[in-house]
């Protein structure tokens, strides 16, 4: 089973990275303790399956106990036991190996510790509704044998993230740089050894490549299409089948409050809460959607991608467009500002340039400056930029990625972005104990956001994964898209000769 | 000979000493900084500030440039921040895919280049040359990645004869018998080399047809004649070996391009090769990965050029090896 | 296409070709006469001074600015209203072709002008100083050549991270005039040992003055050439810039940037990729005709039979 990567992973070591890229291939390899369910609950522990953990309870509120399989073993021959998982809370809080999810980790739980060799405690600091959510699905086990001896500070560039050894359905075969990453199926995966024999990973370079891979019958799967091109030369295609699944990534303009390079002094364009209604006025958002996906991804209403499907039940709408409107609250001054925009994607290159037509046709000057990825990150520190094109990937939850990026002294909040009745809804949407008495709390937040906008919403992707027809019983998780891959199977009479090497 | 040979190792040296330092500097202080994710979620400020200690790139500036020539003379590239290993590995993968793109594309370039310089040559004047004189134009005038594009439009994505690109089927290539394999990498390699080597043939096709010419007008070209030697002897006897000269000094000034001159072409193609390698490190700020491959490439110039000078000298005697 | 920009393209043409064969009947002298023994270069003219024309008069030959984006018309083939085809944003193919015209040869030829000036400059102080300015200036000429241009310029687009037309320009420049240099370098040393220097050194003129208004005019052949030669090369470096993301801004259409849009839909709307690239053969082609022609025309030592 051949996949089309877009790119290629620099590390398979999980501590040290989250990138998309890099998580579908060591999420075959590593286990978590239990992973979370197909409709992407993270309230409680209801809808997570098992993977390392066989059972768990609540001891008290704030602690619980994971009871391991016994069966569970490392693909080089030891069994996994709960010192592992012990050492890989400390290593993902070790601020040497610099894990995204440290700060979440540590904020929340206070110690993991082994009691014996099959029960691992968790004990937190408080209570809160995703404590489950937040023991289990960061982390992925690491095995303690192989990397107790390994410098913290070198984990960056060891020698494991390019040969990794897990516990997980699929072992580790090989890499050629710059080509192919290939996995084997485990004969004696505990949970049942997975029907497709060999996963291999054939880096394409970008998304138009990996398609083309994939249409001229290269590659078996590629996830996401993004373009309404692609998806007609998918689905024109009658070797392949479409799998819509829930995007995770939503896309927008951020807009810098501060002045450009001078954080002191606000934005003498920016700062104004009703330019940038107006400038959210002045976008015509849907027509965009259309013109560049087809009308395959949706306009927000907030800063949400569809993976959060929950929160798309409310009756909040995002603000349709009126160039009217925005034309009055603009009062004739001849306004003119700078987009960066990543060089990287061609998509948001061309939705800059629609967003730039529609400006001009208002008597607003955009000029898009187009750099690469280390100088947007720059700028966005430094604070020299008056808006940005950017997207995010988030996690399931909206409680890490909503304050994080929008809220007051948020870590990623680079437009200094502060209002004080969203920042207060989004605490008491964030302690929610229920998903509905949530709902309500995050469509408040929203809507004080459209008042007074900290950008634009552009959109949030509808995704489709293209994958041979000859695959059957395939299921997209959307938070980890091929997570799920161990459950797929190629029936005996569709196997061809590329499946049948190397078996 | 000796004193000129010391002289150009010396000059070489110096030459790939200041091109290496002067992308030094150029690469610490482009904005942007090395340690970032692909996709784009940043990381943290600690983490950040951890990694650039670890490679030292908290010093001043003067400092590392110091450390990095002093590793540089033990023989160290250093570790690649984009590919978490030693960037000699990194080469080292990267340069075979290249050095088999660019020798095929260059013996496609200079066979077709001078047969058809040759044959022009051979008829000047006449309906033939002046026709192959515009398509070697022509060719020689595109912009190579379009001419990719269009390459990989007709003949791989409507016709199918080849693969859209990468090296070899890699899911198919472990179990293939020798030939197999062979042919695998046959067929991934026409299109990219192909296109090179087009635009190539039509530059080295006008050099070879006016460098005949003009070797045709010599002197002892015309006591051939008078000696009644046929017009075909006195072409490919005589007057070619005085033409194959600059075309020969030609071939030391290509190489060095098509070493890193194809990173349109492995873009494209998905060709894991040096060019790629680079530009890929450029905009990832990878310092050690462009120093090195700055310092493979201006040392393939140098080389170039100077085994290009020799060969020059070797085959003309007339020519005195002067610094 | 409008009526009125069809009438006023056939004008352009028909005037053109006018242009061009009263140029051959007229008597240039010897050179022009060289020259114009070249039926290549008698095309090249007359491409090259069509794209000048073009390039100049856009707004008068186009129906449609060339931001103007029709979404209703994405990706449309070529009909009667836009002989070209549109892009992916509804923006007539053929108006952006001309507005690009100016883009792309204007950053040609002022990024060569740039180049032939400092790769003159360098070759002549070079070349008539001799000693130590000699030795420092070709060094850095060898370094400059040695280090391929494209990893020059996409170092120098990273150190600066977003670049304008006048800095883009400036760029090209500053990296395409080390072979100049060497070329002008030999022609000066030839011609400073002739007598008539020595004369006018005599005479007391200062070295700059002798430069310029007696060595470098000496040159002034190999300098057209290498220009002329050298504009291809600029447009071309340009396009790669531009198709890989660094170089012309949109909504600003060039030739280059114009095949990195369309890119994508390549298979769907070749017309968006195809033209462009045409344009730049052609233009391309043309210069090198015509940069041919013009070393027959002026250098007499090399004659060809």
């Amino acid at each position: 089973m051949v996949f089309a990567a877009t790119g290629e992973p620099t590390t398979l070591l999980p501590a040290v990275t989250t990138a998309a890229i890099e998580r579908d291939v060591f999420d075959q390899i590593f286990l978590k303790l239990a992973e979370i369910g197909r409709d992407g609950g993270t309230f409680g522990d209801s809808g997570f399956t098992p993977e390392l953990a066989r059972s768990w309870e609540w001891t008290d509120p704030l602690t619980l106990t994971f009871h391991l399989d016994p069966r569970a073993r490392w693909q080089d021959g030891p069994p996994v036991t709960a010192a592992d998982v012990a050492f890989t809370f400390d290593a993902y809080t070790d601020s040497a190996v610099g894990s995204d999810d440290r700060t979440t980790l540590i904020e929340h739980i206070a110690s993991v510790t082994a009691s014996d060799s099959l029960t691992v405690v968790f004990k937190f600091r408080d209570r809160y509704p995703e404590m489950f959510y937040d023991a289990t699905y960061h982390m992925r086990i690491l095995p303690a044998h192989l990397l107790r001896d390994v410098p913290r500070a070198t984990w960056q560039t060891a020698a494991f993230g390019r040969a990794p050894v897990g516990a997980g359905p699929y072992r580790f075969v090989s890499w050629t740089p710059g080509q192919s990453i290939e996995l084997a199926a485990d004969s004696t995966y505990f949970l049942g050894r997975p029907h497709l024999r060999r996963l291999i990973w054939r880096v394409a370079g970008n998304l138009n490549n990996a398609v083309t891979m994939v249409l001229a019958g290269e590659a078996d799967a590629v996830e996401v299409l993004v373009t309404p091109a692609n998806i007609a030369k998918a689905k024109a295609d009658t070797a392949l089948a479409i799998y819509p699944y829930a995007g995770s990534t939503y896309t927008f303009v951020r807009f810098n409050l501060r002045a450009n390079g001078d954080r002191s002094k606000p934005h003498p364009v920016l700062a104004d809460p009703q330019t940038r209604r107006a400038l959210v006025l002045a976008a015509d958002r849907p027509q965009m959607v259309q013109a560049v996906f087809g009308g395959y991804a949706k306009v927000p209403p907030g800063p949400m991608p569809q993976v959060w499907s929950w929160l798309w039940k409310t009756k909040l709408t995002p603000t349709p467009p009126d160039s009217t409107a925005a034309a009055r609250l603009i009062h004739g001054r001849h306004l003119s500002f700078h987009l960066a925009v990543p060089s990287t994607s061609p998509t948001r290159v061309q939705y800059a340039q629609l967003l730039q037509e529609q400006y001009r046709r208002l008597g607003i000057e955009l000029v898009i400056d187009q750099v690469d990825n280390p100088t947007l990150q720059q700028l966005l520190e430094s604070g020299k930029f008056d808006a940005t094109l950017e997207s995010f990937v988030t996690d399931p939850t909206p409680s890490s990625s909503v304050p994080a990026l929008w809220g007051r002294g948020g870590p990623t909040n680079y437009g200094q972005y502060s209002n004080e009745k969203f920042d207060a809804l989004v605490r008491t949407a964030s302690s929610s104990a229920t998903q509905e008495a949530a709902q309500t709390a995050w469509e408040a937040a929203f809507a004080a956001l459209a008042q007074d906008p900290p950008g634009i919403m552009l959109y949030a992707l509808d995704n489709f994964a293209a994958v041979n027809r000859r695959v059957t019983d395939v299921h997209i998780q959307p938070d980890s898209w091929w997570g799920l891959v161990r459950t797929w199977r190629i029936p005996p009479n569709q196997l061809t000769e590329r499946d049948r090497a190397g078996r | 000979m000796r004193a000129w040979l010391l002289r150009r190792v010396a000059a070489g040296i110096a030459i790939v000493f200041a091109a290496v330092s002067l992308t030094f500097v150029a690469i610490h202080l482009a904005p942007g900084q090395p340690f970032l994710p692909p996709d784009e979620r940043p990381m943290a400020p600690e983490v950040v500030a951890r990694l650039r200690r670890n490679y030292g790139l908290d010093r001043p500036l003067p400092e590392q440039y110091l450390r990095y020539f002093v590793q540089l003379a033990r023989g160290e590239l250093g570790e690649s921040f984009s590919q978490r290993r030693p960037v000699a590995q990194a080469i080292a993968d990267a340069v075979p895919n290249t050095l088999l793109l660019t020798t095929t594309a260059l013996a496609i370039d200079f066979t077709l280049g001078i047969l058809i310089g040759l044959f022009q040559a051979a008829r000047a004047r006449r309906r033939s040359d002046v026709a192959l004189a515009n398509v070697t134009l022509f060719f020689y005038s595109l912009p190579t990645f379009w001419l990719a594009l269009v390459l990989q439009l007709v003949f791989a994505l409507w016709l199918g004869w080849f693969p859209t690109g990468g090296v070899t089927e890699s899911a198919l290539y472990g179990s293939l018998p020798l030939l197999g394999r062979l042919a695998d990498r046959l067929r991934h390699l026409v299109l990219p080399a192909l296109t090179l080597g087009l635009v190539g043939a039509g530059g080295t096709a006008r050099f070879q047809r006016a460098a005949l010419l003009e070797a045709l007008g010599h002197e002892y070209v015309r006591t051939a004649r008078a000696k009644g030697l046929a017009e075909r002897a006195v072409l490919v006897r005589h007057a070619w070996r005085d033409a194959l000269l600059p075309v020969i000094s030609l071939a030391g000034v290509a190489l060095p391009f098509l070493l890193t001159g194809a990173v349109l072409i492995e873009t494209v193609f998905s060709w894991p090769g040096l060019g790629k390698l680079a530009a890929d490190a450029i905009s990832a700020r990878d310092y050690p990965l462009v120093l090195a491959t700055t310092l493979l490439a201006t040392c393939a110039v140098v080389a170039g050029s100077f085994i290009a000078d020799v060969l020059t000298a070797v085959a003309d005697p007339r020519v005195r090896l002067t610094a | 296409m409008t009526a009125a920009t069809l009438f006023a393209l056939t004008v352009v043409i028909v005037g053109t070709g006018a242009l061009v064969s009263w140029c051959r009947r007229h008597r240039w002298g010897d050179a022009g006469r060289r020259f114009f023994r070249h039926p290549s270069a008698i095309w090249g003219l007359v491409v090259l001074v069509f794209l000048a024309t073009v390039a100049l008069c856009a707004p008068l030959l186009t129906p449609y600015p060339p931001y103007e984006q029709i979404l209703a018309l994405q990706d449309h083939p070529p009909t009667w209203l836009h002989p070209l085809g549109t892009d992916f944003f509804g923006r007539d193919v053929w108006s952006r072709l001309a507005y690009g015209a100016r883009v792309s040869l204007g950053v040609g030829t002022l990024g060569m002008l740039v180049a032939v000036t400092l790769g003159g400059l360098v070759g002549a102080a070079a070349g008539y100083f001799r000693g130590w300015t000699d030795a420092v200036l070709m060094r850095c000429v060898d370094v400059g050549l040695s280090i391929p241009r494209i990893f020059l310029v996409l170092g120098a687009i990273a150190l600066w991270g977003k670049l304008g037309v006048g800095a883009l320009i400036l760029l090209l420049g500053l990296t395409g005039w080390f072979a100049t240099s060497r070329i002008v370098r030999s022609d000066v040393m030839s011609v400073r040992e002739r007598p008539y220097t020595d004369a006018v050194r005599a005479l007391g003129a200062r070295p700059w003055w002798i430069i310029v208004r007696h060595v470098l005019p000496n040159s002034a052949a190999a300098l057209i050439v290498s220009a002329a030669l050298g504009i291809g090369n600029m447009m071309l470096l340009e396009a790669g810039l531009s198709f890989l993301g660094a170089g012309i801004q949109p909504p600003n259409p060039s030739w280059g940037n114009m095949i990195a849009d369309g890119r994508d839909q390549l298979g769907t709307a070749p017309w968006a990729t195809l033209f462009p690239g045409l344009a730049i053969a052609f233009a391309v082609m043309a210069l090198n005709a015509t940069g041919d022609a013009l070393r027959d025309a002026l250098d007499p030592k090399t004659r060809e039979r």
